[in-house]
């Protein structure tokens, strides 16, 4: 995600002396907007002439019926309530524990090569591994989803600050040394505004598999959030209410992804891609 | 845009504090974990006992949605709340972790886990009958031994429905591994078999209606021509539950057999009752419930021992379960009522799923 970052704030700066403000804004609104309405037409072409039969493909119609009929019955905003709740809480919780154990780890070699193997080893297992474990140590609910979303996000996170603070330059902490800067103080005001942009970048990815996560950890048990509603809908045989389902996860996924894009133009990160 | 990180800690710390508020809400006493559970607000609001009930929606488990409502719209001592579940697994998980004390399961399922030590019961029978194999509308199948050398899907090694199939071959002189047997979850069979991927497959309603009437499939044989008064799930009690709690668990066998009475001669109100709890299409159920008498039937539930000895012997036979457990430690009959009165459900009361209605 951080050189797609970079490419697109690359993109807008060119663009701004030469091409016509209108022209950008077509380019940049016009385009994907494009895109989608022609993902549309070939959804809708596709059921229209019954390339495939009805059970194997929804119609965009029954689509738009379930959408309508989730959000009168008050599902569908008491499922997106629910979703986010727990991944906002199981992601909160690994960032809270992840980033401060990535930082130790990243200037401690002796406990790089301690925990490292041990931290590579969970982060290779899937959160549907944990579900027996989810429902056995945490019931049912909120806290084993949570618990699913904490495992998923938790391990990469904390590697990924670790190797961003083991690629800080040597200078900075020569310079830091320079200052007598030693403790909390390195901390604040030398590696952790140094490793800050890819932070923010690993945030982002990890954020990104705990929204993906949701569809499985809501399996274990929940009786409602976004995920659940896709397991219920495969169960009650309702295609059409799956794919809204997915819909909604997707729009939502993509619209928070660009709330924490916005992290990046914080006066403290800027820098990071700017160079 | 400016934006500092105090200002974006605050941010997260009030999202974060305002989705708790709309996910608890602490202002409705009730809290939301109950409102999903409580489907209907019935008016006998004066039950002090209360009992989560685990069931899949499969109209083999169609009695436990029954007897929640019937619960909470009758005079009832104990107010019984259906909770749904996905797969089999994660009820025998809950059921581990004693987050439910009685669940609706297969029954070789719950001789398994007797087997592992968790201490569970058979109190009832969900159904009778109620499975079908179910082949290619359009193919030549017309018999058992013309699925030899294909694949045939069922839901779980330890299902009935696997069970059943391996007599079935046994009394064609087929050997094991003439079929190839793969395991898939049930609501992906139907497609499955349209496209090709599995010839057949073996598994409870209402997955067997879906494929018929997306014209699909049709049906090769009806679990009560193989294997009569068929059984593939059963009411399985923890034992604690039945130890501390008898009035609880006697009203429960009770209720789901007075249902079961109900649902018999009112399929299709059964089928309205149940739509919106499966949240599946009234179509299919109604076409599995009202159809054909022989698909399914919710009477004659007390459980034998002849029938679960049998089931037992066959799947030690096909060494999925490893020991014999008497039939006295699996099976507890204590609770089934002397006579059975259909539950008093007042029609009217059923909300239309058409109506879009639920709460």
């Amino acid at each position: 995600m951080g050189p797609e970052t970079n490419k697109r704030q690359g993109m807008s700066m060119p663009a701004g002396p030469t091409a016509k403000p209108g022209k950008v804004r077509i380019r940049r609104f016009g385009l994907p907007v494009m895109v989608l309405l022609c993902v549309l037409l070939t959804w809708w072409l596709v059921s229209f002439f019954h390339l495939f039969p009805a059970y194997a493909m929804p119609s965009p119609g029954a689509v738009l019926n379930s959408f309508k009929e989730e959000i009168s019955a008050g599902r569908l905003v008491n499922d997106i309530i629910a979703s986010l709740w727990r991944v906002a809480i199981g992601f909160v919780v690994s960032a809270c524990l992840g980033i401060p154990l990535g930082l130790w780890l990243g200037q401690h070699a002796a406990g790089r090569q301690a925990f490292v193997p041990m931290l590579n080893f969970f982060r290779f297992l899937s959160p549907l591994a944990w579900i027996p474990f989810a429902i056995l140590w945490f019931h049912i609910g909120d806290k084993p989803a949570i618990f699913l979303i904490f495992m998923a996000t938790f391990f990469p996170l904390v590697l990924a600050t670790m190797s961003a603070v083991a690629t800080i330059p040597k200078i900075y902490f020569r310079v830091a040394r320079d200052y007598n800067y030693k403790g909390i103080e390195l901390l604040t005001k030398v590696t952790f505004p140094a490793v800050l942009p890819q932070v923010i970048t690993a945030l982002r990815v990890s954020y990104g598999i705990a929204w993906v996560v949701i569809v499985a950890a809501e399996m274990v048990g929940c009786q409602d959030g976004l995920g659940y509603g896709i397991w219920e809908a495969r169960n009650g045989l309702r295609l059409d209410s799956a794919v809204c389902y997915m819909i909604t996860i997707g729009v939502l996924g993509m619209g928070i992804d660009r709330l924490l894009a916005q992290l990046t133009k914080l006066p403290d990160v800027r820098w990071g891609y700017e160079r | 845009m400016k934006l500092s990180i105090t200002g974006f800690i605050t941010g997260i710390v009030l999202i974060i504090v305002m989705l708790g508020l709309l996910r608890y809400r602490p202002w409705n006493h009730n809290g939301s974990v109950n409102i999903k559970d409580v489907v209907h607000d019935g008016p006998n609001n004066k039950a002090k006992r209360q009992l989560t009930v685990g069931y899949l929606p499969v109209t083999c488990h169609l009695t436990c949605p029954v007897t929640d409502f019937a619960s909470k719209t009758t005079h009832a001592n104990t107010n019984f709340n259906s909770q749904v579940f996905s797969d089999f697994p994660t009820v025998v998980s809950a059921l581990q972790a004693k987050q439910i004390q009685a669940t609706f399961m297969i029954v070789p399922l719950a001789m398994k886990l007797r087997e592992q030590g968790v201490p569970v019961r058979i109190c009832y029978l969900g159904h009778r009958d109620g499975s079908e194999i179910v082949v290619a509308k359009n193919g030549k199948v017309r018999s058992l031994r013309d699925l030899k050398g294909k694949k045939v899907a069922i839901p779980s090694p330890y299902s009935n429905q696997n069970f059943v199939m391996h007599k079935l071959m046994e009394d064609y002189g087929m050997k094991p591994d003439d079929i190839t047997f793969v395991v898939l979850p049930p609501p992906d069979m139907p497609t499955s078999l349209a496209s090709g991927a599995i010839d057949g497959y073996f598994v409870g309603e209402p997955f067997c209606a879906k494929a018929e009437l997306d014209g699909i499939g049709r049906v090769l044989y009806y679990a009560r021509d193989i294997w009569p008064n068929f059984i593939s799930c059963a009411l399985v009690v923890h034992e604690d539950l039945i130890r501390d709690n008898r009035e609880v668990v006697e009203d429960l066998v009770r209720g789901i057999a007075q249902s079961g009475a109900w649902a018999e001669t009112h399929r299709a109100e059964a089928a309205r009752l149940a739509a919106p709890y499966y949240r599946q299409d009234q179509k299919v159920l109604d076409y599995v419930l009202l159809s054909d008498p022989r698909r399914v039937s919710y009477v004659q539930l007390t459980p034998t021992d002849e029938d679960l000895q049998q089931i037992q012997d066959m799947g030690i036979k096909m060494g999925l379960l490893t020991k014999h457990i008497p039939m006295r430690e699996l099976i507890d009959r204590d609770f089934v009522p002397q006579t059975i009165t259909p539950a008093l459900i007042d029609a009217a009361k059923i909300p239309d799923p058409q109506a879009g209605k639920i709460h």
